[in-house]
């Protein structure tokens, strides 16, 4: 290798780029990236939705109209159970706060009619006891 | 010599390439030195060298090996350096109306200054395939047959071609600063 070869190889050595070249590129590439996502979904849209009567996508729309259909009869019919469920759920409370109610009323009545009963007792215990009478009337 | 094979379409297709930013960092300063040593322009050099990148990034996937990446990267450097020149339509530049600082700009710090300085204004005053089969060959260290390959001609006339452009640095060298062997 001559001279000029030796010189030509160190004034053409390789240079590091500028500051933040990596960063810069790292960036763009996930700008691209981001920009690219949204592309991708943007053409499945118009894929999808392109050239309606085409009769390849004639089986396309029945899957979708089809999917569609479904997804608004279940959430219609989810939102109908929901809402019976709630209104069950209410009654269900409604219905043993009564119960609860009538339960205390009841066992206050049996004890009104116990304490009746009772007192009843003892006083004809004292009118049908013959020892007591004889003694009662000497 | 550097590694230049291209690699065979029925090489192992799963082979793991590597992660994109390491792919950058590995290889920036190669990419950009090929840009700025054939553009003489650091702005439009780090463009170049960025719009590499990119492209890179979209056809990682495609690419088998690390080999194939470092092939792909001196070929796609050295076609958009061409397609450049042409859209920008790069005057042939005498090297009279070489500005001094084009040198001084690259950020060379040379062992001799003056010679590595004129060399590259030299260099930037060949047409420009030749240009960079200079560079590919003093930068990259590349055999004839290498950048044969990259440059898609035959390897009998790249050395042709390096013969005449040495002959011509040579002689200019040897014309404004007295005797190089």
């Amino acid at each position: 290798m001559t001279r000029v070869e030796d010189e030509l190889k160190n004034a053409l050595r390789r240079r590091e780029p500028p500051q933040g070249f990596t960063h810069r590129v790292l960036a763009r590439a996930a700008e691209i990236g981001s920009r690219q996502a949204d592309h991708a979904w943007r053409e499945l849209w118009l894929k999808i939705f392109d050239q309606p009567l085409a009769p390849a996508n004639l089986l396309r729309w029945a899957t979708v109209t089809v999917l569609a259909a479904g997804l608004v009869v279940g959430g219609v019919h989810y939102r109908s159970v929901q809402r019976e469920r709630t209104q069950g759920e209410a009654a269900k409370q409604r219905l043993l706060l009564a119960l609860r109610i009538a339960g205390r009323k009841l066992q206050l009545a049996k004890t009104r009619v116990d304490q009746i009963n009772s007192g009843r007792v003892n006083s004809d215990q004292l009118h049908s006891d013959p020892r007591a009478n004889q003694q009662e009337r000497e | 010599m550097a590694m230049a094979e291209p690699v065979p379409a029925d090489a192992a297709a799963d082979v793991v390439v590597g992660d994109f930013a390491e792919i950058v960092r590995r290889h920036q300063s190669m990419v950009f030195s090929i840009a700025l040593h054939f553009l003489a322009d650091p702005p439009a050099a780090e463009e170049l060298a960025q719009d590499v990148f990119m492209q890179l990034h979209a056809k990682l996937s495609t690419l088998k090996s690390p080999e194939h990446v470092v092939f792909w990267l001196r070929k796609v450097t050295s076609h958009r350096c061409i397609d450049r020149m042409r859209r920008h339509r790069m005057p042939q530049v005498s090297l009279e109306d070489l500005p001094e600082s084009v040198a001084f700009s690259l950020g060379v710090q040379p062992a001799d200054p003056f010679l590595a300085r004129r060399l590259q204004q030299l260099v930037a005053s060949l047409p420009g395939k030749a240009r960079l089969m200079v560079i590919l060959r003093y930068q990259e260290d590349l055999s004839a047959e290498d950048i044969a390959q990259i440059l898609d001609m035959p390897a009998a006339t790249v050395k042709s071609h390096l013969q005449r452009a040495l002959a011509m640095l040579r002689d200019k060298v040897v014309r404004t600063m007295g005797e190089v062997r």
